[in-house]
């Protein structure tokens, strides 16, 4: 770890003027991402800004909608609310000690190719509040480790519509658990949506999935559909046509929980 | 030897006198000493998988404020062996993470950022980095002086050693079989993955006495090599060693130590080095890689005709591959008129391997053992009943030379054929795998001090590192000898100036030698109790007996005295000749081998290739369970780390020899939910030559669980998957490619 300026502000106003003041500033939450980040020296931000001291954990239900605090633990999440799935999905990152300190917010600003959460933003069509207004699912996540975030802004909370149905799945990395392949398939007033994590640089919507569930909700409409592989990622894990193989096994089984 | 039925404490499952502060926090481990003035040590490793070093020059990082010294090659003497090449680069670095300098500062970022500043000139050279390429003609040379078996008549080659061992005519032997088998099969390198990394402090008086403070399993050569590497005398070493937070044969040898007490010379100060994950992975000892072949041949009724194993083992840099015990394992089991087995020992440009519980047999017996199963499908027979009819017993000759005494595995075999995880038929989608375990065990020099205080209660101060429970084991052992209570009892690891010389902890052997000497030393003072119960009593000591802990008259002596416990000889030692102590020391033979029986349930996951292990039974002799939980969990805990290399953990390497994954979020150990409970067995034949039976049972665990794993997946699947680790992935590209 470099040296760097500790700040933990206790309002919104002063953390952004904080990272407005800063060198190279940098927000923590759980530091499940930033703390290992920094000890390996991948990163040597002048100002480290912690989010914790401000108000922005918590479930809360309205207009069939879910909207968690950027800062709610997956623990928190994992707890069970009124999306199951998504309960599913925050018991199955990392482990406990991981579950226990990271936190929403600091899993969707990241962009993790592997993250869990985002298949669920996809899939959900699920809204990300932030200082700087609310963006759609959609325009989100940009690429790896890259997403629509206002430089200096911070994601204050994440709405998900209750949907009527959704299922995720994964196919975890042995040593992390971070999914190699995630897919999320949720169907919300009609509408079938496939949120995939894992496979490539962010997480996507897997748009013929959705077409061919849209005609016909089953296992079997999923069958011989392509997957395009070109862009996924290839590491030592797993191979890209090992991952394009993956997110077609996944979507299977998801939808199979929920029909 | 005292019958099973006659034991009181040994067999029962105290807690261990180590654990209430191991599971608080509190122990102290090879990182926790802090010394006043104590400043801390960093190693500049070697970018490069092969190079020739052309100059360093550490001056810029002296002229840091707060460096307090820098070391490299030319501050140790220059005649120096493997070891201490492995400790600081020579002429070459041999592998990507080889040490090449070191520095001292009064903060480990600054020692850090030292190292920057310290300038190496490379000549880079091309790497080795397997073993089909270091055996191709024309390989590049790892060691341009390295001759296969030291014949410097025949050209360099990176083939350090060729061992053979041969019995009867294996030609003959295949010619009269019915069905023959074989198969080729490769493991890959894989770390022990013990959870604290090497760490150590020294520090030197000012009469140049060094100690030093680390987590080792054995204190004894931590002396030995770092006065070697130090060009000093062992005398000059005092080694303390702390809390080991696992070693599986990893910390064996030295790496950081020379290099702290050069570091500590210079700069007059204690210094502390601790290497990080990724060190632990890119610079201290794996096990090998292997490419091995099997071939077994049989009658109808499967009797074994003839069996041949070729191995070859990676070494990393420098010749010592556990190529030798492979060969002694490989076809241990069976009872066998002919066969040959050849081993090689290959230099290639990865880091000097280390051992790794019974080192060398997993990955040979994994060849075999497979290959054993596919003669049991031609042949349509069960695979225990297959190693029943040759399995090696009473008398039966080891490949290796000596007789075996009594051993237990036939009835390791006939108890997993009562068991009833075996008898219950494989659940519905999974493969069942079974193999059979070995390890020879290995006895060596051992010590023990036992040690009264006036209230009546001990102390024993031994030289084993305690790795497993071996202090629990020892108080059992010495409760039992004793006739007092397990409560009574302290054990003590000692320094290497505060009890007799000790090997290390490794080969199974603790319970065994080191518990031989503790016992003998209890007999020891038992014979001076009788002795001065007899002062006491004014009567001969041998009219006196020891009973449950207390010197009583022996029956028809005519002696109306009340009997005298440890705490009453105490009492009165002032009067009857002072303190007592005993003492004993040991070069134990006759380490009984441990023989096991293990077969896991699995389900293989088409579509992904996954692996589900659903049940897993470790049957094994342990000759006796001196604390049988310890015992159960050497068998839970190897069954776990076979699991993890069968499945998923391998080092994996770039073209340049850099390794991709050093760290646990990479490199992929099992963890507790990746894992069945683990069911074990304890079957008990004792070992006629420890007194209370006991046989070494940390190594044998590891060495069936690969095969037993490769089994079971050949038989989930239809086919066999030959090489390891059977990755997801992996599993998957198999299962497309044989459906075409
Ligand atoms: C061993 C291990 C296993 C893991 N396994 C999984 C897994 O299986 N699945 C999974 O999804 N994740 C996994 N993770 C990641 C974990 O979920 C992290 O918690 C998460 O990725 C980041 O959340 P955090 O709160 O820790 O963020 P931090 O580490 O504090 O921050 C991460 C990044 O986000 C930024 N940031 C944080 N909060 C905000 C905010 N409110 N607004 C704007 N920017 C912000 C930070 O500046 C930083 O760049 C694992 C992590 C570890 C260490």
């Amino acid at each position: 770890m470099y040296r760097f300026n500790y700040h933990k502000p206790d309002g919104m106003d002063a953390a952004q003027q904080l990272m407005a003041d800063a060198e190279d500033g940098v927000y923590l939450s759980g530091g499940m991402t930033l703390i290992p980040t920094l000890k390996a020296r991948l990163a040597s931000p002048t100002d480290v800004i912690d989010l914790s001291g401000l108000a922005l954990s918590g479930i809360e239900l309205a207009d069939d909608s879910l909207t968690i605090g950027a800062l709610t633990l997956h623990s928190e999440v994992a707890a069970g609310n009124e999306i199951s799935s998504l309960s599913n999905l925050a018991l199955a990152i990392g482990d406990a000690q991981v579950r226990n300190r990271g936190t929403i917010g600091g899993s969707i600003a990241n962009s993790d190719p592997g993250a869990d959460y985002p298949a669920a933003v996809m899939a959900l069509g699920a809204t990300i509040n932030t200082t700087a207004g609310a963006i759609d699912a959609d325009d989100f996540f940009q690429g790896l480790f890259e997403t629509a975030l206002e430089p200096g802004a911070i994601v204050t909370s994440v709405t998900f519509p209750v949907p009527g149905r959704a299922a995720y799945e994964k196919f975890p990395n042995p040593a992390s658990r971070y999914a190699v392949v995630g897919v999320m398939v949720a169907e919300t007033n009609g509408d079938i949506r496939v949120g995939v994590t894992g496979a490539g640089p962010c997480a996507y919507r897997q748009r013929n999935f959705e077409q061919a569930l849209a005609d016909n909700f089953s296992v079997a409409a999923l069958d011989g559909l392509e997957v395009d592989y070109a862009e996924f990622n290839s590491d030592i894990h797993a191979s890209a046509e090992y991952r394009g193989h993956l997110v077609g096994v996944m979507a299977r089984r998801a939808v199979a929980q929920i029909t | 030897m005292a019958e099973a039925h006659d034991l009181k404490v040994i067999g029962t499952r105290p807690v261990r006198p180590d654990g209430v502060e191991k599971v608080t926090g509190r122990a102290n481990f090879g990182a926790d000493l802090y010394l006043p003035g104590m400043i801390h040590g960093k190693v500049l490793r070697s970018p490069y998988a092969h190079a020739r070093i052309k100059s360093v020059d550490v001056s810029g990082a002296l002229a840091m404020e707060g460096v307090l010294a820098a070391v490299s090659r030319s501050d140790f003497p220059e005649e120096t062996d493997d070891l201490g090449q492995n400790v600081i680069a020579r002429d070459k670095v041999l592998y990507h993470g080889h040490a090449v300098a070191a520095v001292a500062a009064s903060t480990p970022l600054l020692a850090e950022q030292a190292l920057d500043a310290i300038k190496v000139d490379y000549d880079v050279l091309e790497p080795v980095l397997s073993i089909d390429q270091a055996i191709a003609d024309g390989a590049t040379l790892v060691n341009e002086q390295m001759h296969t078996n030291g014949d410097a008549s025949q050209p360099a080659s990176n083939i350090a050693a060729i061992t053979k061992f041969e019995r009867g005519d294996a030609e003959k032997g295949f010619a009269e079989a019915d069905v023959v088998v074989e198969g080729e099969f490769r493991v890959p390198m894989a770390h022990q993955g013990y959870i604290e990394p090497h760490a150590c402090t020294a520090t030197i008086n000012e009469e140049g006495k060094i100690t030093v403070w680390c987590s080792t399993q054995g204190h004894f050569d931590v002396r030995t090599q770092t006065a070697a590497i130090l060009g000093t005398s062992i005398s000059k070493i005092k080694v303390i060693a702390s809390e080991i937070g696992g070693g599986f044969g990893g910390k064996l040898s030295v790496y950081l130590e020379p290099l702290a007490v050069k570091l500590s010379e210079l700069s007059n100060r204690p210094v502390r080095m601790v290497m990080n994950r990724e060190e632990v992975f890119r610079a201290t000892g794996p096990t090998s890689a292997t490419w091995c072949k099997a071939k077994v041949g049989a009658k109808k009724d499967g009797t074994i005709t003839a069996a041949t194993a070729w191995l070859s083992y990676e070494a990393g840099a420098f010749p010592g591959a556990p190529v030798g015990p492979g060969c002694m394992s490989v076809l241990a089991p069976y009872d066998l008129e002919n066969f040959s087995i050849e081993g090689l020992d290959v230099l290639v440009n990865k880091p000097k391997v280390a051992a790794y519980r019974a080192p060398g047999a997993p990955q040979a017996m994994h060849a075999m053992e497979c290959v054993i199963d596919d003669l049991a499908r031609e042949l349509g027979m069960d695979p225990i009943d297959l190693r029943l009819k040759n399995a090696a017993d009473e008398g039966t000759q080891a490949p290796y030379g000596p007789k075996f005494p009594a051993i237990g595995l036939k009835a390791c075999l006939e108890a997993a054929k009562a068991h009833p995880n075996y008898t219950a038929p494989v659940p519905e989608g999974c493969g069942r795998g079974v193999a059979c375990g070995f390890w020879f065990n290995i006895g060596m020099q051992s010590s023990a001090e036992v040690l009264i205080r006036e209230d009546g209660t001990v102390i024993i101060n031994e030289g084993s590192p305690d790795i497993g429970g071996s202090r629990a084991s020892m108080c059992l052992m010495a409760a039992e000898t004793l006739g007092i209570p397990y409560d009574r009892i302290n054990a003590h690891v000692a320094d290497t100036e505060s009890t007799g010389y000790c090997n290390m902890t490794g080969g199974s052997r603790t319970t065994f030698a080191t518990g031989m000497a503790v016992v003998q030393a209890c007999e020891d003072i038992i014979a001076q109790c009788k002795e001065r119960a007899a002062m006491t009593w004014d009567i001969d000591a041998d009219q006196v007996d020891w009973d449950d802990g207390q010197a009583v008259p022996k029956p028809g002596v005519n002696a109306d005295v009340d009997p005298l416990s440890l705490a009453d000889i105490a009492k009165t030692w002032g009067r009857t000749g002072g303190p007592i102590l005993g003492r004993a020391s040991v070069n134990a033979q006759g380490a009984g081998a441990g023989f096991s029986v293990n077969w896991t349930d699995l389900a293989v996951d088409r579509e992904t290739g996954k692996v589900d292990v659903k049940a897993y039974t470790a049957i094994q002799d342990a000759g006796r369970a001196i604390h049988p939980a310890y015992v159960e969990g050497q068998m839970q805990g190897g069954a776990a780390q076979g699991l993890g290399w069968a499945l998923n953990e391998e080092y994996i390497y770039d073209d340049n020899g850099v390794m991709e994954n050093a760290g646990f979020l990479d490199y992929r150990v099992p963890v507790a939910s990746d894992l069945p409970m683990i069911d074990t067995q304890i079957v008990e034949v004792p070992n006629p030559t420890h007194p209370y039976g006991v046989r070494g049972v940390g190594e044998t665990p590891i060495t069936a669980p690969l095969a037993a794993t490769s089994n079971a997946v050949r038989d989930a699947l239809g086919f066999r998957v030959s090489e390891l680790p059977m990755s997801p992935p992996r599993l998957l590209e198999a299962i497309d490619s044989q459906e075409g």
